[in-house]
């Protein structure tokens, strides 16, 4: 097929297949729709993938149809401002309106030749949005009858929820295959305004309340957007991606830079703009699987790469790892106290953005290649992660950590599935790690006297990053002390599909990251930047240390099996746990106080509020991340 | 496959010593041997049926980690290897509903948040010298990393210290009998499990120790006094310490470690200012 078909199809059939969904109303039609279109878009993508990097030129009819779009966008987000009387979102509404409407009718727009660019870059995140992102709308599925099931909704929102779940996946594809700035502009709006929409999907007031955030601080990042168009046409005569990021680091190209990486920052969650990311859990657990691993976020750390090669080695890049470095230590601190699971997981969310942003800023070679390998392996184990938390959530109606305890008895499939997750974000040898690796590696090897405190911020981080999910794996394997059998568990066929499906892809891209690096990280590195971070059959390099892959994966299963042989030849009574002697003899998890009461054991979680209150560092770190903001601005201005 | 050995005659060496300190005669030297073999014998009771897989898993890992270090693999590696290796142990304490071994594992984990940034800040010390995160290029300097690296040796006491569970940072399972929470993680481990878990422990030893041989990396005999010396200054702080919480535990370590390694990082970077 040639590739303007493709493009058409990864852009424009999952809109239409939204609105298709939403004029039927009706549950098999959406079934088979979504169905289609996640077939479609997988298979687009494929073949967008192999058929390799061109540019092109659509007809000029969708200028002014993106232009009519725009304006109606802006308009509708100045009506939601206005709807829900908050001034916040006016003002940032009107920013925008005022200016992008005089510039194309005042100033009569600036045409850009040509107007889409498909590159390696862009070719991997289609890959991502479009088999993580299709994976999770197919999940939405189920789990959106089982909400509004739990919920009792009687006039279903499915329709329109599936809506702009779909256009979500094409307004990604537009943003990551534009080359003018304006038309990424606007995709950049309409995953705004799909993540409004999606995160105040339940209409609850904290829901509507969130989204409101979610709204102000992406429509802030949308007026940095307006500056960096209008920089673009009076400084530098350009809107062309392409032609912007030829220019060396002049003063006026590094404040466009500047105001596309703020934007970056408010898209991706980064400190100080964190808040809306956290606030977006209300929503439905598709929607925050969906916002959190394959969308929406990756736009900011996209365009960061994108433009990351043309400010290599000045002072806004080193303002660029800070905020990135500081983003990663402040959530894994936040999260060590976070009670609720999907709190938990956008910590992690944000500060895995806060590493990518770090490694792209790092700006060599080794830190672009870690950049790239993070995001490919932290959108698979991410999705997993959020896709078992939905299940767990609509099964045992708990989203606190401390209540998940013993889940293996009572959910295995799942629970073993996400435990796998969880393993594949912190533990060698998955792909997560070996980016985590390649990133220390780079952060050492680069150039600059402040790459110390930078890794300290990292290592202190990552530490804690153990620390969290080392003690949520604890409570979910808990097994009850009778020694019952593991329970039966059904689960329906959209859930196994995407579960299972996102299973094996974590499996065996984490089994051939020799093989990832090579097709996908490699191809996607800018010009000018010579691989080091190279995977050969049975070791990842870096040209400063090497990651052995094959030999590690057999060690480690391996001591697996001759572990399960030993459990297996030596056995054992289960015996109940020791608490001084006191046991209730026919109940192994009780024990006996004064006068022979029974009491059940509890253990609760590791929490340390008694060392830090967590309100606290979220304010003092939204505070430092609006100073290190100001200090990049800083930088590049003086 | 040689390192538990290795690790369990040096409990046994660490068992004598420590019983001198005390004017005590203290147990043969293969005493460690003899216990291991004897609970390899006893009746298996187990907390879980995940909980002997996990303990193999504390053992299989950290022998694995040593043979990282044994063919001269990466040092970053080593040491993530090494964090899989306590994760076993933590999540087999976590495993029953044991309180003493919840609390234990808690600390543990804490234990492992302290050191291992301190593990891998000296690692990356190491990089600084060496250009590579390979331990086979230590090997090739033609200067011991101790000249080098004072300060990152140093640096590894309170790491050696939390990892060998001694005194004042044995707040996660205390060897002597000053201990607040039974046998803390490893309370519920019995039998064929414990010494499992006995044989892992010796290992990480054995690692640690072998981590700090490469200072000297040019003389194995050299190297190994030197381990050795780390060896015994662990021990005498040991005797003369009372234990101190966890709060403690993880603030000394990361000040003392991070400032150690960060000024011997300055003072090389120092030198090569000045030599060039």
């Amino acid at each position: 097929m040639n590739g303007d078909v493709l493009l058409a199809l990864t852009i424009g059939f999952p809109p239409l297949a939204g609105l298709l969904c939403y004029a039927l109303n009706n549950k098999t039609a959406r079934r088979l729709i979504v169905a289609l279109t996640a077939v479609v878009l997988i298979g687009s993508s494929i073949l967008l993938y192999q058929g390799g990097g061109f540019a092109y030129e659509p007809a000029p009819i969708f200028e002014t149809v993106v232009l009519v779009l725009d304006l109606a966008l802006l308009a509708y987000f100045l009506y939601a401002g206005y709807k829900n009387r908050s001034w916040l979102v006016i003002g940032l509404a009107a920013l925008q309106l005022v200016p992008v409407a005089y510039f194309e009718f005042g100033l009569g727009g600036m045409a850009v030749e040509p107007m889409i660019v498909v590159n390696d870059l862009s070719l991997v995140m289609s890959l991502i949005i479009s088999i993580v992102g299709s994976l999770i709308v197919v999940y939405a599925l189920s789990y959106m009858d089982e909400h509004e099931h739990h919920l009792h909704i009687e006039q279903s929102k499915q329709p329109r929820f599936f809506f702009f779940m779909l256009l979500l996946l094409g307004a990604m594809h537009g943003l990551v295959f534009s080359n003018s700035l304006y038309w990424v502009y606007f995709f950049w709006e309409v995953t705004t305004l799909c993540s409004y929409e999606l995160i105040r999907h339940d209409g609850t007031e904290i829901a509507i309340k969130n989204s409101l955030t979610a709204l102000w601080m992406n429509l802030l990042g949308g007026v940095g957007f307006v500056a960096a168009i209008y920089i673009g046409y009076y400084f530098m005569g350009s809107l062309s991606i392409e032609e912007l990021t030829q220019y060396s680091a002049a003063p006026i190209s590094l404040l466009l830079f500047a105001t596309l990486a703020f934007a970056a920052f408010t898209k991706s969650a980064q400190f100080p703009f964190n808040k809306w990311l956290q606030g977006a859990m209300v929503a439905p657990t598709p929607v925050s699987a969906l916002l959190h691993s394959s969308t929406m976020v990756n736009a900011g750390i996209f365009l960061i790469l994108r433009f990351a090669p043309a400010f290599r080695g000045t002072s806004l890049s080193y303002a660029v790892v800070l905020i990135g470095a500081f983003t990663f230590l402040i959530t894994a601190v936040l999260a060590l106290n976070e009670r609720v699971s999907k709190g938990i997981l956008a910590y992690s969310t944000i500060g895995n953005l806060g590493l990518i942003i770090l490694c792209a800023g790092i700006n060599t070679p080794l830190g672009y290649a870690a950049a790239l390998t993070l995001l490919i392996f932290h959108s698979v184990s991410k999705g997993l992660l959020f896709l078992c938390a939905g299940v767990v959530e609509n099964r045992v109606h708990t989203r606190l950590i401390e209540d998940w305890e013993g889940l293996l008895a009572k959910l295995p499939t799942t629970t073993i599935i996400m435990v796998i997750g969880m393993l594949s974000m912190f533990l060698p040898p998955f792909g997560m790690l070996i980016g985590k690796w390649a990133a220390i590696d780079a952060i050492s090897s680069s150039p600059s006297m402040g790459s110390l405190l930078i890794i300290m911020l990292v290592l202190v981080g990552s530490a804690a990053t153990t620390l969290y999910y080392a003690k949520w794996l604890g409570h979910l394997l808990v097994l009850p002390q009778s020694g019952k059998k593991l329970g039966e568990e059904s689960l329906p066929l959209p859930y196994s599909i995407s579960m299972f499906s996102f299973l094996s892809l974590g499996i065996i891209l984490g089994a051939g990251v020799s093989m990832v690096l090579g097709a996908l990280v490699i191809p996607a590195m800018p010009a000018g930047y010579i691989n080091s971070l190279t995977g050969s059959l049975f070791e990842v390099s870096t040209g400063f240390g090497s990651f052995i892959t094959y030999p590690f994966w057999i060690g480690a299963i391996a001591i697996f099996m001759i572990g399960t042989y030993i459990a297996k030849r030596k056995g054992g009574v289960v015996k109940p746990p020791y608490v001084s002697g006191e046991n209730v003899s026919d109940n192994p998890e009780a024990f006996k106080t004064t006068a022979d009461t029974q009491v059940p054991i509890q253990v609760s979680s590791l929490f340390m509020d008694n060392e830090f209150s967590s309100t606290r560092v979220l304010s003092y770190g939204v505070i430092a991340g609006t100073l290190l903001v100001m200090i990049m601005f800083l930088t590049v201005v003086l | 496959m040689l390192s538990p050995i290795i690790g369990g005659i040096l409990m046994g060496i660490d068992r004598k010593l420590t019983a001198r300190m005390q004017s005590r005669m203290g147990p043969p030297l293969m005493q460690p041997f003899y216990d291991a073999i004897k609970l390899w014998g006893k009746e298996p009771f187990i907390a879980s049926s995940l909980q002997p897989v996990l303990a193999f898993g504390y053992l299989g890992f950290s022998v694995a980690a040593f043979a990282l270090l044994a063919f001269g693999q990466d040092m970053l590696l080593m040491i993530f290897t090494m964090a899989i290796a306590d994760l076993c142990l933590i999540v087999a304490a976590f495993n029953s509903k044991s309180p003493y071994s919840n609390i234990g594992a808690r600390r543990e984990l804490i234990g492992m948040m302290s050191y291992e940034p301190v593990m891998l800040l000296a690692a990356i010390s190491i990089f600084f010298v060496t250009g590579s995160f390979m331990i086979d290029s230590i090997y090739v300097i033609n200067q011991p990393l101790l000249t080098f690296l004072p300060l990152t040796f140093l640096a590894l006491i309170p790491v050696l210290i939390i990892d060998m569970k001694k005194s004042p940072f044995d707040v996660s399972g205390s060897g002597h009998a000053h201990q607040e929470l039974v046998r803390g993680i490893y309370t519920e481990f019995s039998g064929y499990t414990l010494a499992l878990v006995e044989l892992g422990h010796w290992t990480k030893v054995a690692l640690l120790l072998g981590f700090a041989s490469l200072f000297w990396a040019q003389n194995l005999i050299i190297g190994t006094v030197l381990a050795f010396a780390l060896f015994f200054v662990v021990l005498v702080i040991d005797n003369s310490y009372p234990r101190l919480d966890w709060k403690t535990m993880i603030k000394t370590t990361w000040i003392v470690g991070f400032l150690l390694i960060i000024a011997n990082i300055a003072g090389l970077i120092a030198r090569m200012v000045i030599l060039s």
